[in-house]
């Protein structure tokens, strides 16, 4: 191989983002739930991965971050230096420096409730300030002036100083991806950011994701299949834990009815209460 | 077997008879052996009871006079208190987190677990005496002794409020590459205070209580002044400090009890 | 930046205030402690001397726990004092509680004053109680037990009264309609309802009057407390701490069978 080769190679590393290889999960009885998933994520994609109850989709997040730990195969991420890191074998400091990149939206939020809006965005940050005074000060003017700007361009900042507890679905949903944009990640993952909310608000989420994903590739699952073509830059469907489709953001009804079998005219369901009259 | 007879209304009432009958007989017979025990004596009390109540005539009117005097052992008794609950509920946390599944491994767990309960078995008084015996009298040994009988109590509190946090909540602040004490300052901590604080504000209702029996076997303060005033046969002065006791003990409830209302009301979230 | 952070809201504000409450604190604290007299740091300084002790009591004198049947008989002593204590001051707790009850009640006026001689009871200092009942029938066991029993009331008195009030309406409703006196009601429809939690917290003042019995015991002459404290004050460390390690032991034992006794029994009476 040649020295360009070799370069190429490593440029081409490098644009993957994400690369998942064959990544396996069996339960501790030792059933299967992931059989071999592969993919790469680059720059710029929206990546929104679909499949029906089951189907592995949100362990497969939990191994992007190093969360959950795959049986075998690897999960490969470039950060902003465009180190490379091994998500599958990271511990300890290596493994905490490469989540500082990994911005997570949960499937419940996952806030610290009893904490402010504000305080739970600066949390987004904890991997990065010195431990010793994260410990015994806390946060800075500056970092609250950007958490605060941060709210703002979600259209929560009137929120800012309210226990997080008492907000609504969608307004904790904000503020959980308020909390992945302030810590300015590499790469976004979001485990279903727009489940149990309302049609309006599940649509607002869509749209502020879309222009982030310019910025960070957003790698999301969802159980909406027309808010995901609508958006997304690409589908990835799963079933029974293999990847059954990888492409473009185009599924035709009859692909949707072989993803979801039964499921389907449950989530239509959902779908035409989505629909606005 | 037992599907072979069928159930009847008198064969229930039979066996719940005899239920009832066997552990009557059982718990008769241990109070018997206890009262043998004990030496209990109907007779004593028969005889002694008058006297008990003639004697509340000798501690009455209170003695006055002695209220000055007192009122410097009464603070001492609730900066005791204070001290030994603030220092306990400290000690308490760190022992509380370590017993915490969601935080410690689990031998640590297991191993405080342990240490807690072995704590909560032993009464404050029996430490009071140890340390009373290393360290000699005085209110510090009683500071000391209340701040370590907190742990069992405090530290199992803690423990079980920390284990009913939330873990996704926990792993959330791990996914933006927190340590773990970073998890628990952010995480934690905040989740568990109203929790913390209501129980160490009735923790310090049960020292003020506490510190009374203490003060008696050496650790100072009002409860001192109240058995000292018996054993010298000052009657009229031990009212005055069982008055002052008794208002003690009162408003550290009424305290405790507010301050809880309140938090609780505010821990809903 | 089009929004800007109130000056309250601050992080460096907050802290600041923190910051002051907490030197507001440790000045309080620290004079208090300098009136006092008091010198928290002469536990650090002092240590050495809970070391010595600990090397003298190591190891313990187990033997003392069977050479003499004088100790064994305080152990039986104590369990003894906890469980009469529970016993008589339970059985007047639920009687009081019954006339206290607002529903059960025999007259308002009836219930007022209970609740009030409870709530009085319930704040008088164990030591008080003991120290009469000790001049009434003399140093031993029995006034420690009587003193556990009047504890007993203050404590569960109340309790008892609150889950009698707490009892489902429409029982007792239903047997009233038939006719039954209020005696029977209270059979039938209150007694029923409120058993399982009598019998919870019955096993709850035990274990707790089992500590309180040991402590008792220090003033009372009686039970293991006296023990321990008389092998102190006569310097027979080890003989000391094998009477705290059987202590400890068998208050975990004791709470660990009350435990099981109480999960079967409330088992049972669920099933019922």
């Amino acid at each position: 191989m040649g020295a360009n080769t070799a370069r190429l190679l490593s440029f081409q590393i490098l644009a993957r983002m994400i690369d998942v290889r064959q990544i396996t999960k069996s339960t501790k009885e030792g059933v299967p739930i992931l059989k071999g998933i592969s993919f790469t994520v680059t720059k710029g994609e929206f990546v929104g991965i679909l499949g029906p109850s089951g189907a592995g989709k949100t362990l497969t997040m939990r191994c992007l971050n190093g969360l959950t730990r795959p049986t075998s195969g690897e999960v490969l991420f470039t950060d902003h230096e465009h180190n490379l890191v091994n998500l599958t074998h990271a511990r300890g400091r290596e493994l905490r420096k490469a989540r500082r990149q990994i911005g997570v939206i949960f499937q419940g939020f996952n806030l610290v409730k009893r904490l402010s809006a504000i305080d739970n965005v600066m949390i987004g940050q904890l991997g990065r300030i010195n431990l010793l005074r994260s410990l015994v000060y806390g946060f800075t003017d500056d970092e609250a002036r950007q958490a605060l700007a941060v709210l703002e361009h979600l259209n929560v900042a009137h929120l800012a100083h309210r226990p997080v507890g008492s907000l609504s679905g969608g307004e904790q949903q904000r503020v959980a991806i308020a909390r992945a944009i302030y810590q300015q990640p590499a790469v976004m993952l979001a485990d279903e950011p727009i489940a149990n909310l309302d049609p309006t608000n599940a649509r607002k989420i869509m749209q502020i994701l879309t222009p982030l994903a310019k910025e960070m590739p957003i790698i999301g699952v969802f159980h909406q299949p027309d808010l995901v073509m609508e958006f997304c830059t690409r589908i990835i469907a799963l079933k029974e834990g293999v990847v059954v489709r990888d492409g473009d953001s185009k599924m035709t009804r009859s692909e949707l009815v072989d993803l979801y079998g039964a499921e389907l005219s449950e989530i239509e369901a959902s779908q035409r209460i989505l629909q606005p009259a | 077997m037992k599907q072979d007879t069928p159930w009847t209304y008198s064969g229930y009432r039979r066996r719940q008879t005899l239920r009832i009958w066997t552990i009557a007989l059982v718990i008769g017979f241990c109070a018997y052996w206890a009262g043998v025990s004990c030496k209990v004596d109907v007779d004593a009390l028969r005889t002694g009871l008058p006297k008990g109540i003639d004697f509340l005539g000798y501690l009455f009117p209170p003695d006055w006079t002695a209220f000055a005097d007192m009122a410097m052992p009464a603070l001492e008794t609730i900066l005791l208190a204070f001290l030994a609950t603030i220092f306990g509920a400290f000690l308490s946390l760190f022992f509380g987190l370590a017993a915490a599944s969601n935080i410690a491994p689990r031998w640590l767990r297991n191993l405080s677990r342990f240490l807690l309960a072995t704590e909560r078995s032993l009464p404050e008084i029996v430490i009071l005496l140890l340390l009373i015996s290393a360290l000699g009298l005085g209110p510090f040994p009683g500071v000391i002794a209340m701040a370590f009988g907190c742990i069992g109590m405090l530290g199992r509190l803690f423990s079980d409020a920390i284990e009913e946090i939330n873990p996704a909540t926990l792993e959330s602040i791990e996914s933006v590459g927190a340590r773990r004490w970073q998890v628990i300052t952010y995480g934690v901590l905040p989740q568990v205070l109203p929790s913390l604080l209501a129980n160490t504000i009735f923790r310090f209702e049960v020292n003020i209580r506490l510190s009374v029996l203490l003060g008696a076997v050496g650790a100072g303060g009002i409860g001192f002044q109240l058995y000292y005033s018996f054993q010298t046969l000052q009657y009229q002065r031990a009212t005055t400090a069982i008055l002052i006791t008794l208002l003690l003990v009162f408003v550290s409830e009424r305290l405790s009890d507010y301050v809880r209302k309140k938090l609780t009301l505010d821990a809903r979230l | 930046m089009n929004v800007s952070l109130d000056k309250q809201y601050l992080p460096s504000e907050r802290y600041k205030r923190h910051a002051a409450y907490l030197a507001v604190l440790a000045v309080v604290i620290i004079g208090l402690c300098s009136y006092f007299k008091f010198e928290p740091l002469l536990f650090i300084s002092d240590f050495h001397y809970m070391a010595d002790l600990v090397v003298e009591m190591t190891p313990p004198n187990f033997e003392v726990l069977w050479r003499k049947e004088k100790i064994f008989a305080s152990i039986l002593q104590t369990l003894s004092m906890a469980f009469l204590g529970t016993l008589a001051g339970g059985a007047v707790a639920m009687g009081l509680a019954f006339l206290a009850a607002r529903n059960t009640t025999p007259h308002p006026a009836v219930g007022a004053v209970i609740r009030t001689l409870l709530a009085i009871e319930r704040v008088i200092p164990s030591l008080v109680i003991l120290l009469l009942f000790l001049i009434a029938v003399g140093l031993g066991p029995f006034a420690g037990m009587l003193s556990l029993a009047v504890g007993t009331i203050g404590m569960f008195g109340k309790l008892f009264a609150n889950a009698i009030e707490g009892a489902e309406k429409e029982p007792i409703d239903a047997v009233h309609s038939v006719g039954a006196s209020k005696l029977q009601v209270i059979r039938y429809a209150v007694i029923p309802q409120v058993l399982p939690s009598f019998i919870a917290n019955l096993f709850y003042a035990f274990d707790i009057n089992l500590r309180a019995a040991i402590g008792l015991g220090v003033f009372g002459g009686a039970g293991v407390g006296y023990e321990i404290s008389m092998a102190m004050r006569l310097v027979r460390y080890r003989d000391a701490l094998a009477l705290i390690c059987f202590t400890i032991l068998l208050v975990f034992a004791v709470e660990k069978l009350s435990d099981w006794l109480r999960s079967r029994a409330l088992g049972q009476d669920l099933l019922k």
